[in-house]
């Protein structure tokens, strides 16, 4: 078989037929997997953003006018972030990457942010010069916060913001390596899960129905506005991010799941595959009992298989690859960190392919996105990929 | 009256918030003391989504619902109940530890530990070793869960250790830890005494700390 290039070898992944050789992806690699690789803040080369942060002149600005300078000084640098992630990503020489934009965060104060859709965050520093975020708490805790709260976003703007991003994105780095990305953050019961608080979750469902009713009317308008967005600009394939299980496994009930996230994530995966794009939808945790509910809702792709979860990879291949692209099984506790040794990883990725290349639709993956993964072990990945992975898969 | 507690017990496992309040007020107008309603009614009641959580038919959001409402129906039963009943197992400190905010599974557990007999002292997220080991000497504490998802914080799991072994109070101390990213095997590395797989685990682990330390 002739060689494919990254983007036709994916989408042919996707679409469940032939390929040269089994792709290999990442996902939404953070700053500091990327800083290993640039030697440097991503940002600032004076200064680091967290030395920045901590000056007195702008912790005194910050605390007292950051939601009103978001703006001007957040979001550039927020975007500038994100855009050099994403180069980094295809600069590692993988067929797809997960490229991820959001600038409609909202600073609230020198220490922490918010995203439009109701949750809040702490600006934590990584380590290496650049600051990270961690969650901190819902925005959201009652339905009076809930119609009272400030920063509900503009979903054209969302759109338009994301349109311009990705165009020229597009324009760069399309033919190089298969684009695939997001329009906005988080999922929809991830979503829910940050705005609210997520031991509040099942009682909001219970108690404030026509909230959550609202609350996921609005995320279904930001995903579809965002994926048309992308798809207009040249975006191939639209990822979506969820977190639907912990671990051990679900975190709601499989039928309630089905029921609340299921008639929204329906229409916008018919809504983007009706306009020629393929869905990836992301859940990571064990999702065994819920795998036959995301398929019956209309997606191209599944991923996560998380190793540190009690699903299995190779089990799931014989119960729905066929029906489904796997994107994934390579762990990020240890395989993907420094600490795993680099033939480790080429053992992982050997055994990935042999027992899971044969039939096709799989994909090479981080299992997640985490500050610990190592730049050198996502390569050493990319490496074994390409040494093992071409059609017919034969490795001693 | 056994109807009554038995009303309230399906009501935890059923999860039907709607009248729990009026409920136990039927109890307790019927001549039931709080301690009965407690441990006839609502740790049963508990006991049996704790089973049912482990058959996986029911999810962790059952276990929030159900702990909702246990709360609410505790919040009745405190006003009116013997002091000296109100955490009666004793105190446990729960607290996630410095550098990590997650505390979804040590709320539920806080939940489910209370409503088992025991005094939650909560400590929040983000808590260092040394304000978890203050508080074992200020509280004269004995029990001790700590959450931890992100596998680069779990050094502080030891860190708590080593600086209650260095008080002197180590022996005398039983900590179980939970979260994302625990297992048996880091319990065995981190010099902790218990593992909770689910927060169910919780009451049975605590219990047998109880035990172990002559408190039961």
């Amino acid at each position: 078989m002739e060689t494919m290039s990254s983007k036709e070898r994916v989408l042919r992944t996707l679409e469940g037929k032939p390929v040269d050789r089994v792709p290999c992806m990442s996902v939404m690699l953070e700053a500091k997997t990327i800083y290993e690789i640039k030697k440097k803040p991503l940002l600032s080369k004076i200064i680091s953003d967290e030395k920045l942060l901590k000056l007195p002149l702008s912790k005194f600005v910050l605390d007292r006018w950051a939601p009103q300078i978001s703006g001007l000084v957040f979001r550039p640098s927020l975007k500038k972030t994100f855009h050099l992630r994403n180069i980094g990503q295809v600069e590692m020489g993988l067929d797809a990457i997960w490229a991820y934009y959001d600038d409609t965060w909202i600073m609230l104060d020198s220490k922490s942010y918010a995203m439009p859709t109701g949750s809040i965050y702490n600006l934590i520093p990584d380590g290496s010069g650049n600051m990270s975020y961690m969650y901190s708490k819902p925005g959201i805790t009652t339905p009076e916060e809930f119609d009272a709260w400030p920063y509900w976003p503009d979903t054209d703007d969302m759109a338009h913001s994301v349109f311009k991003y990705y165009k020229k994105f597009v324009a760069d780095y399309g033919e190089k390596v298969c684009i695939t990305a997001c329009g906005s953050s988080l999922g929809l019961q991830e979503g829910m899960n940050c705005t609210f608080g997520i031991d509040k979750v099942p009682i909001w469902i219970k108690r404030h129905p026509a909230y959550v009713s609202r609350y996921l009317d609005l995320h279904e308008e930001i995903k579809m506005k965002t994926s048309e967005a992308l798809i207009s600009a040249g975006v191939p394939v639209i990822f979506i991010s969820d977190d639907f299980a912990f671990k051990t496994g679900p975190f709601l009930n499989p039928k309630i799941i089905d029921s609340v996230f299921g008639p929204h994530y329906r229409r916008i995966f018919k809504y983007i595959r009706d306009k020629g794009a393929k869905v990836i939808l992301h859940s990571c945790g064990d999702n065994t009992k819920i795998f036959d509910i995301f398929l019956s809702w209309g997606i191209d792709a599944l991923h996560a298989y998380e190793t540190t979860s009690d699903v299995d990879i190779f089990k799931q291949k014989e119960l729905h690859g066929d029906r489904v692209t796997m994107i994934g099984g390579m762990g990020i506790d240890y395989l993907l960190t420094s600490k795993s040794k680099d033939e480790e990883v080429i053992a992982r990725v050997k055994d990935l392919i042999m027992r899971l290349g044969p039939r096709g639709r799989f994909i090479v993956a981080p299992s997640n996105s985490v500050d610990s993964m190592s730049a050198h072990k996502v390569l050493v990945m990319v490496e074994a990929v390409k040494k093992y992975g071409s059609y017919p898969i034969s490795i001693n | 009256m056994k109807e009554s507690i038995a009303a309230i017990q399906n009501a935890v496992i059923d999860m039907k918030d709607d009248d729990i309040k009026g409920l136990v007020q039927k109890c307790l107008d019927e001549g039931a003391t709080p301690l009965e309603i407690i441990e006839q009614g609502l740790s049963k009641g508990l006991d049996v989504v704790g089973e049912r959580f482990d058959a996986g038919d029911y999810y962790l959001a059952d276990l929030i619902m159900a702990g909702e409402i246990v709360t609410e129906a505790m919040n009745l039963l405190k006003t009116r109940m013997n002091p000296k009943d109100i955490g009666r197992k004793g105190k446990v400190i729960l607290a996630t530890v410095q550098g990590d905010v997650h505390d979804i599974g040590k709320k539920i557990v806080g939940m489910i530990l209370s409503a088992s007999g025991y005094e939650i002292i909560d400590l929040g997220v983000d808590v260092s070793s040394e304000k978890v080991v203050e508080a074992v000497k200020k509280e004269n504490i004995q029990l001790v869960g700590l959450s931890v998802l992100l596998t680069t914080m779990v050094h502080n799991l030891k860190e708590i250790g080593d600086m209650l072994a260095a008080a002197g109070l180590r022996e005398k101390v039983k900590i179980a830890i939970g979260g994302a990213c625990c297992s048996q095997h880091l319990a065995n590395e981190m010099g902790v005494d218990a593992f909770g797989e689910s927060a169910v685990a919780a009451v049975g682990i605590f219990d047998d700390f109880r035990m172990k330390l002559g408190l039961a």
